[in-house]
């Protein structure tokens, strides 16, 4: 009958022993909130999977306006993806520095993640700004339709992982985010981590993937 | 004193008490809920940077080689990368390696049924065919 893992019983010890973390009992022997996360981040993989399949089904068919071989500059894109994928690296070290119970550390590499995030979306808003004088617009063709409406949110999935991450290093900042609250931290991580792997696929997809002659 | 003052206090007595250097590049002590084994230490999580660092440079000369290599070798090449460097981000610092299986697959359905339902579409249509 038992189809999934009960570690733990109702009401008994939590699932894991360790002092210190909000470890509750559940049927699953994980926390609520994880997998609730890992469900979500499941979930997001079809949202993305659906504008990235938009953006090939378009791929090579527009009649009119400026298309990827005329606008992207691979070297900064390289340089604003390489931003986020440190921006990852801040992010397991400001979990590996709350498990430690290090705080100032925790406060620092949540603060260099979210300027970290910053940097990429006020690069995003430069390529965007800079299409834009190019000619391409949202409505210029399928290529600048499939290619905004991706990366646009992309971009919105960046920003509300930073505000997530700036309101974390606020708590912090207020002592409201003990090294029993490691979690959190883990959660927002999960979440941000995600991103960035969202990320390695559409700058391989869409930059650096041989666009049609 | 309110108690996250004092909570405040009581851990940076506690990380004095360590010493400020010695416990930089130490393994996190205790395991978060969901976790099997420890997650990897600050060190490795740096060689894993570094490592996902080479294979982007790699990746990005690569796409420089398009016109001098067939379109369908640079392609294979360029998405062998990314998966590699997907599967770093997700094992290590997602720590699906070191976390309990069942959050490993509830991302890996996510992840597979993504990829099948759009080839499916997109060889519907016929993309993979132009």
């Amino acid at each position: 009958m038992a189809t999934i893992e009960q570690t733990t019983e109702v009401g008994g010890p939590p699932a894991q022993g360790t002092p210190g973390h909000d470890a509750h009992a559940t049927s699953t022997g994980v926390t609520n909130t994880k997998l609730a996360m890992w469900l979500f981040l499941s979930s997001d993989c079809l949202f993305f999977g659906a504008f990235i399949a938009s953006y090939l089904l378009y791929r090579g068919r527009d009649v009119s306006g400026p298309g990827p071989r005329d606008l992207f500059d691979i070297p900064f894109t390289s340089a604003t993806s390489f931003i986020l994928l440190m921006s990852s690296l801040t992010m397991v070290l400001a979990l590996a520095a709350i498990q430690r119970g290090d705080h100032r550390r925790v406060r620092i590499w949540i603060l260099a993640t979210a300027l970290l995030g910053a940097t990429f979306i006020g690069g995003q808003v430069f390529e965007f700004t800079e299409f834009s004088r190019e000619g391409l617009n949202v409505s210029t063709n399928l290529f600048g339709s499939s290619f905004y409406i991706l990366t646009g949110f992309h971009g919105a999935h960046v920003t509300i992982g930073i505000i997530w991450l700036l309101s974390l290093w606020g708590m912090s900042v207020r002592g409201r985010l003990p090294t029993k609250k490691a979690e959190s931290v883990e959660i927002a991580g999960l979440y941000w981590h995600f991103v960035d792997v969202v990320w390695i696929i559409i700058f391989t997809v869409i930059y650096l993937v041989p666009q049609p002659h | 004193m309110s108690e996250g003052t004092l909570q405040r206090v009581e851990d940076d007595l506690a990380i004095a008490a360590r010493g400020e250097l010695g416990h930089a590049l130490e393994p996190a002590p205790g395991l978060l809920p969901g976790e099997e084994r420890p997650h990897p230490s600050p060190f490795k999580y740096v060689v894993i940077a570094v490592v996902l660092c080479v294979i982007t440079a790699i990746e990005v000369g690569t796409s420089y080689l398009d016109g001098d290599v067939p379109d369908g070798l640079l392609v294979f090449l360029l998405m062998a990368m990314a998966l590699l460097k997907f599967v770093g981000v997700a094992g290590w610092y997602m720590h699906l390696q070191t976390d309990k299986p069942i959050f490993r697959r509830f991302f890996i359905l996510g992840c597979v049924a993504a990829v099948i339902l759009y080839t499916i579409v997109l060889a519907t249509l016929s993309v993979f065919a132009a």
